[in-house]
């Protein structure tokens, strides 16, 4: 019996388990007592933070998943010899990064910069994370660059600002224009037309198109082009409203393609299982993000040249409504010591057009300003497309996509509460509209666990 | 049986009469255990004090939502809302189902593979021991990944084959999909437990087996009346191993997550404990922690007196 001080199954998931203890451990150095809030423009803030360049060289660290970035800082480094800037290049926020973040915060020894996506800001403020860089030179100047509503999403409804808008995920209809051709149909203008088609190429044994379990926030993206309002944050206690009339006429319509066998239900978002049917014609559109074109491009390789871009079927003929999937900003964290220069970085970063090209060639980002727009790059006719200017279809949607939408200061797990409930109506163990009740009031009480007043 | 005869002796014996040297030599034994008990206190028992620790207190906020966030003492207030918890009490009774069926069937397999391998010739016996543990030596998200390709109803030849033969089942729908988890754990696992199994029957004396041999037992009746009930203690330990990985089951249904839309946020209770750990519920994904380890610690030492009761009886 000497084989007993192998660590066994058993040994190896307690292992696990203990993973997490260390991730709870980490969080003890301020668990007892308030923490500082060093200017993170907690509550109302009276006067912008003030934001003095500091003397002397300064090195700032920046935690970031876009690929490539570390040669657009190199650029930045080249130019700037008196603030160096260091890139860590992390997984994605909510593959662990946004975690390791957090757990940083708490233990003091967070980066100056960090790229978070506009549905996490309000968490990371909520965690005293973020800095208020109003005050700061140049930051209120750049709200022209940028479309209004992303300015709107890096305000959260006050006055501050809390980070630079990078990129953004505008939303349009990905489909297959081989498959509609053949069926003799045109790209729906309305989600009723939507619904139709699916009937049309269900009979040609194509699904229209596959509903995601893990992908609450393109769900979130829907409702956003619905005119939801599922947040507002503007107050001193949150309101939740995740199952109002706009989100439910969401969930009924999908719901009931669901009851009719007109999407894929067994296709998980991103998986190779999807690439494969989109490739071999199994499903026909993906309404998804600007970013998404190359999700298509680079994963389903042989449907070459048959995809189209249209704009997003809308709810009433002739609307102009779009959502928005994704998109990131840079946002510089609490306890930087040096905002104005991190503030000055996350400008350049976002605003300059060699910055903004390399970060469209090397990580695909559809840029947030509105300069990027304009970029060779973005302006071209895309090979995979079929040479279609796809871009076009997503500067219009920029432009749609509504100012007055608010995300909640739990989205991690308002999203998760939604993917639990898209199981149950996947498996036709529950309804969308059913999973939206319980996100509802399971956001609540996970607010109130945080100590949020809501309803 | 043996074992606990001799320990009980030692128990009856008494101590020592000390004597400076033996004071001495006490202190010697100290400087040798001390390497593994710091890093074992740091790492192991500090985290898990510290997790009760956290599970006792809940978040308050001043000053608005943006406010200023403090930790206040709740007593037991998280864990009676881990037990109010639907996900929480969907979890357990998952793994509980989950282990009933897949461990009392992974180890049957280990016992067999071992019996065959025990009274097998010794060259394919090196071949076999070696070929039955790789899965185990297999990285868990690997494996699981390779499994989620040939559960996959797109890509997966396997599933193509069926689909010709006749029907292929889902094995990543609702109803399967559990018990194509536990396809992986047990192929993981099997070979690891039956390794132990064999090497207890390695272990066991050669005069028992001549004795059954002239009293007319054949190779059957050797199996059932001596090897069995003699190897017992090692499917003891590989029971408990196996109880303890069932409530911890993790990495699977990750993994799986990315492929079947089935997979909830709190499927097992250890993702649950992740889930809410990574939205900055510490409290209450400490209070789940140490519940699931009261779970284990209960479920593995109920396990463990009961196989003791009956092997008194």
């Amino acid at each position: 019996m000497k084989s007993t001080d192998r660590p066994g199954r058993g040994r190896q998931r307690a292992v696990a388990l203990l993973l997490a203890l260390p991730l709870v451990a980490t969080a003890a150095c301020s668990s007892s007592g308030s923490e500082s809030s060093s200017g993170s423009g907690g509550g109302s803030t009276a006067a912008a933070s003030s934001c003095k360049p500091a003397s002397g060289k300064v090195t700032l660290q920046f935690w970031t998943w876009v690929p490539g970035m570390q040669q657009v800082v190199d650029k930045w480094n080249a130019a700037n010899p008196d603030i160096q800037v260091q890139v860590k290049e992390t997984p994605a926020g909510n593959a662990g990064t946004y975690q390791n973040m957090f757990n940083a915060l708490k233990a003091n020894t967070a980066p100056d910069l960090g790229q978070v996506e506009y549905d996490s800001l309000a968490s990371f403020r909520l965690q005293k994370g973020l800095k208020d860089i109003s005050g700061c030179a140049g930051v209120n100047d750049a709200k022209a660059q940028f479309p209004d509503w992303t300015w709107s999403q890096v305000q959260m409804g006050g006055p501050g600002v809390y980070a630079i808008p990078q990129d953004i995920g505008p939303m349009a209809l990905f489909y297959r224009k081989d498959i509609f051709d053949k069926a003799g149909l045109k790209p729906p203008a309305t989600w009723d037309e939507y619904a139709k088609d699916a009937q049309v190429l269900k009979a040609r044994g194509v699904y229209i198109t596959h509903f995601p379990q893990q992908d609450a926030n393109w769900f979130d993206g829907l409702l956003w082009q619905s005119g939801a309002k599922i947040f507002d944050i503007s107050g001193s206690s949150v309101k939740v409203s995740l199952d109002g009339s706009d989100s439910t006429k969401v969930a009924d319509y999908w719901q009931k393609l669901i009851d009719n066998k007109l999407v894929a239900t067994n296709l998980q978002g991103f998986s190779p299982d999807l690439y494969k049917a989109w490739d071999t014609g199994k499903v026909a559109t993906w309404v998804s993000a600007a970013w998404g074109y190359s999700t298509i491009r680079d994963n389903a390789k042989s449907s070459a040249g048959k995809w189209a871009v249209a704009p997003m079927p809308q709810w009433q003929a002739g609307d102009n409504a779009a959502g928005n999937w994704g998109g990131s900003t840079t946002a510089v964290f609490g306890q930087s010591q040096h905002p104005a220069e991190a503030a000055k970085f996350a400008l350049w970063l976002n605003t300059n057009p060699e910055a903004l090209t390399l970060e469209n060639s090397l990580g695909g980002l559809y840029p947030a300003a509105k300069a990027g727009a304009d970029l060779p790059a973005l302006t071209k006719g895309v090979p995979f497309y079929g040479g279609q200017k796809v871009f076009d279809v997503f500067k219009q949607a920029s432009s749609q996509v509504d100012t007055n939408f608010q995300w909640g200061p739990v989205m991690t797990d308002t999203n998760r509460f939604l993917s639990d409930g898209f199981t149950k109506a996947l498996n036709g163990q529950g309804t969308l509209g059913e999973a939206l009740k319980s996100a509802q009031t399971q956001t609540v009480s996970s607010l109130k666990s945080q100590g949020i007043s809501a309803g | 049986m043996t074992a606990t005869n001799t320990a009980a002796q030692q128990l009856t014996a008494g101590p020592e009469p000390t004597t400076p040297r033996t004071r001495r030599r006490n202190r010697t034994w100290l400087a040798f255990v001390l390497p593994f008990l710091v890093p074992f206190t740091l790492f192991y028992v500090v985290p898990i004090v510290y997790a009760i620790w956290q599970s006792l207190f809940k978040t308050q906020r001043t000053g608005g939502l943006f406010g200023e966030s403090h930790q206040v003492f709740a007593g037991l207030e998280q864990y009676a809302n881990v037990l109010g918890d639907d996900t929480f009490r969907q979890g357990v009774l998952r793994v509980l189902l989950f282990g009933v069926v897949q461990v009392p069937a992974m180890l049957l397999l280990a016992l067999l593979i071992a019996l065959v391998l025990d009274s097998a010739v010794a060259r394919l016996r090196r071949f076999f021991r070696i070929a039955f543990f790789v899965p185990y030596g297999i990285p868990g998200v690997i494996a699981a990944l390779m499994w989620a390709f040939l559960y996959s109803p797109q890509l997966s030849p396997v599933v193509d084959l069926l689909n010709k033969v006749g029907t292929a089942p889902d094995f990543l729908g609702a109803n399967l999909i559990l018990w194509s988890i536990a396809n992986v754990v047990t192929w993981t696992y099997t070979g690891y437990n039956m390794l132990i199994i064999f090497s207890a029957l390695q272990a066991l004396p050669q005069e028992v087996y001549e004795a059954a041999r002239v009293d007319g037992a054949g190779a059957l009746r050797t199996a059932w009346s001596i090897k069995i009930p003699m190897v017992r203690p090692a499917l003891v330990l590989t029971a408990v191993f196996s109880i303890i990985g069932t409530l911890q089951l993790f990495t699977e249904p990750v993994v799986f997550q990315a492929i079947s839309t089935n997979v909830t946020s709190g499927y097992t209770p250890n993702m649950q404990a992740y889930a809410v750990a990574a939205a900055n519920n510490y409290p209450f994904s400490a209070a789940l922690s140490v519940m699931l380890a009261l779970a284990t610690f209960i479920l593995s030492f109920g396990f463990l007196r009961l196989t003791q009761r009956r092997a008194a009886a």
